[in-house]
């Protein structure tokens, strides 16, 4: 038993202290989803609910932060506020040293089931994923996702990744039409990127990592119709190319911090509709929409819809799997606060979870 | 009292506790009585492992001034970056204050959960009685702090 006299202070974490001339840029340090800090021990804390949690997120992390300025993101360029104090998706993101994380990863490995970099827009972002992509794969096997940033990248640093150990690719497209897409992050205050090259790093990506190896990140909120949605999983899904679903979060002081967020019929609707398309082989022809665009009809049979629902899986996050296939980056709160309903699950639904995900969706008004 | 006594503050396996009130153990709620009045009130806030092993603390809902509280029962709730919780009354009685610096600033808690980071405030409905299910001798609560934190270890919801 230790019991001495102390003045009141209280350290919550293990990360190291810093000295005001050292520079916390990539490669050497590296920002990690509070999930992930958790996970590695490296913040106290844990899940409102009990579930293995193993999926491991790296942001690359710069003094002049990300050069894009996307108006709905927390990192966005023009967005208030020293970019050290910037969430990015809602929440803090430490900052770590990379050689602390990846001896953090070789302790843990055996529950680790995905690690995924996030590159931001800047110059140094390919020399530092590779680098930081070379240590990690030196010391662990666990399978490596990257999310690209793709002004930075060309078919040669695609590559290059593969020939590192990268898996899998994930494409943050994000808003699902070009028009939506140059609103919001092309014609804007430091904006500047660019629908084609996005679809141009798409199409080598899935060249060379091949089928299911590649995943494009949807953003459902942004301002585009479920017509839109729908209409791109399915040219996604004919390219053995996943979609990944996020739902928009508005962060404080963003361009976009008004805009309300997709209510959770249509979310739930949106979610039900890319797994049937993506492992049911549902076509566009058999959703019907409005004049909007919105889903006014499901064509198909309840019993199958039903079925579909009571799995579960069409309800949880959308990430890279494991290494045999379990779901393996699964963001646990990620666009969602934890007194919220669940958005996407970070496990499998249970049966109230399934009851309450169906009040939600209000399946009767759409299948008839 | 109302104010921690420094004196009363010790240090186990890392974590500050106060040894000056009493403990709800299931809880990590203490209870410390404030002067000496009638009816009795007595100040409720969390310890330095109960917040700890929340993670980041992003809100605090508190009781309104006069709302009833039953001992065993939600009285808040706790969120966190990652979790959600319910703050579970040690005491019955009615609220006689709350804390609005820590409902604005979650942060105050987390940095000073025995002083200025309390919840509330309760008179207390059976002063003979709020003592039952609290811990107040030293030396338990220390044995009874230092085994939740090798426990909180073990389940890896604390740092290391």
């Amino acid at each position: 038993m230790t019991a001495e006299p102390i003045v009141p202070a209280r350290a919550r974490t293990a990360l190291p202290l810093l000295t005001q001339a050292e520079q916390r840029i990539s490669p050497e340090w590296v920002r990690i989803s509070m999930a992930s800090a958790i996970a590695l021990r490296m913040k106290s804390g844990r899940f409102t609910r009990d579930f293995e949690f193993g999926g491991i997120n790296l942001l690359l992390n710069y003094d002049e932060g990300c050069l894009s300025d996307c108006g709905y993101c927390g990192l966005a360029r023009t967005r208030p506020g020293a970019y050290e104090d910037k969430s990015f998706i809602r929440v803090e993101w430490p900052l770590v040293r990379i050689g602390d994380l990846v001896d953090r990863m070789g302790a843990h490995e055996a529950s680790l089931t995905r690690l995924c970099i996030s590159m931001v827009t800047h110059g140094h972002a390919y020399r530092d994923t590779c680098d930081i992509t070379r240590r990690i794969a030196a010391r662990v096997d666990t399978p490596l996702s990257i999310l690209v940033a793709p002004p930075t990248l060309n078919r040669e640093r695609l590559e290059t990744f593969k020939a590192l150990g990268v898996d899998m690719i994930g494409i943050g497209v994000d808003a699902v039409t070009e028009e939506l897409f140059r609103s919001i992050r092309t014609d804007v205050p430091a904006g500047g990127l660019k629908w084609e090259k996005y679809w141009e790093v798409v199409d080598d990506s899935r060249e060379i990592f091949g089928p299911w190896k590649v995943n494009v990140h949807t953003l459902v909120g942004l301002g585009e119709t479920d017509e839109d949605l729908i209409s791109i999983f399915t040219r996604l899904r004919d390219r053995q190319i996943f979609s990944y679903l996020f739902c928009f979060n508005p962060e404080p002081d963003s361009r976009m911090a008004g805009h309300p967020k997709s209510p959770l019929t249509r979310w739930r609707r949106i979610q039900l509709a890319k797994q049937l398309i993506e492992t049911e082989g549902y076509t566009l022809d058999q959703f019907d929409f409005d004049a909007g665009g919105g889903l006014t009809h499901l064509s198909a049979s309840r019993a199958a819809v039903e079925a579909v629902v009571d799995q579960g899986v069409a309800f949880m996050t959308n990430g890279c799997p494991g290494e045999k296939g379990e779901p393996g980056c699964t963001r646990p709160y990620g666009s969602y606060r934890p007194a919220e309903d669940f958005r996407d699950f970070p496990f499998l639904p249970q049966a109230a979870d399934l009851e309450r995900i169906r009040a939600q969706m209000r399946l009767d008004e759409v299948l008839r | 009292m109302t104010d921690t006594d420094k004196t009363a503050l010790v240090q186990v396996a890392g974590f500050p506790l106060a040894l000056d009130r009493m403990y709800e153990g299931r809880t990590h709620m203490w209870v410390a009585r404030v002067g000496t009045g009638d009816p009795s009130i007595a100040r409720i806030g969390l310890d330095s492992v109960g917040v700890e092993t929340n993670g980041t603390l992003a809100q605090l809902s508190l009781p309104e001034v006069g709302e009833q509280l039953t001992v065993g029962r939600p009285f808040g709730q706790l969120e966190a970056a990652k979790f959600v919780g319910p703050l579970v009354s040690p005491v019955s009685g009615t609220v006689v204050a709350r804390n609005e610096a820590a409902a604005a600033d979650p942060g105050l808690t987390e940095r000073d959960p025995y002083g200025d980071g309390w919840l509330i405030e309760v008179a207390l409905t059976d002063f003979g009685a709020w003592l039952d299910g609290l811990t107040g001798e030293p030396d338990e609560i220390v044995a009874w702090f230092e085994a939740e934190i090798s426990d909180y270890r073990m389940k890896g919801v604390i740092a290391q």
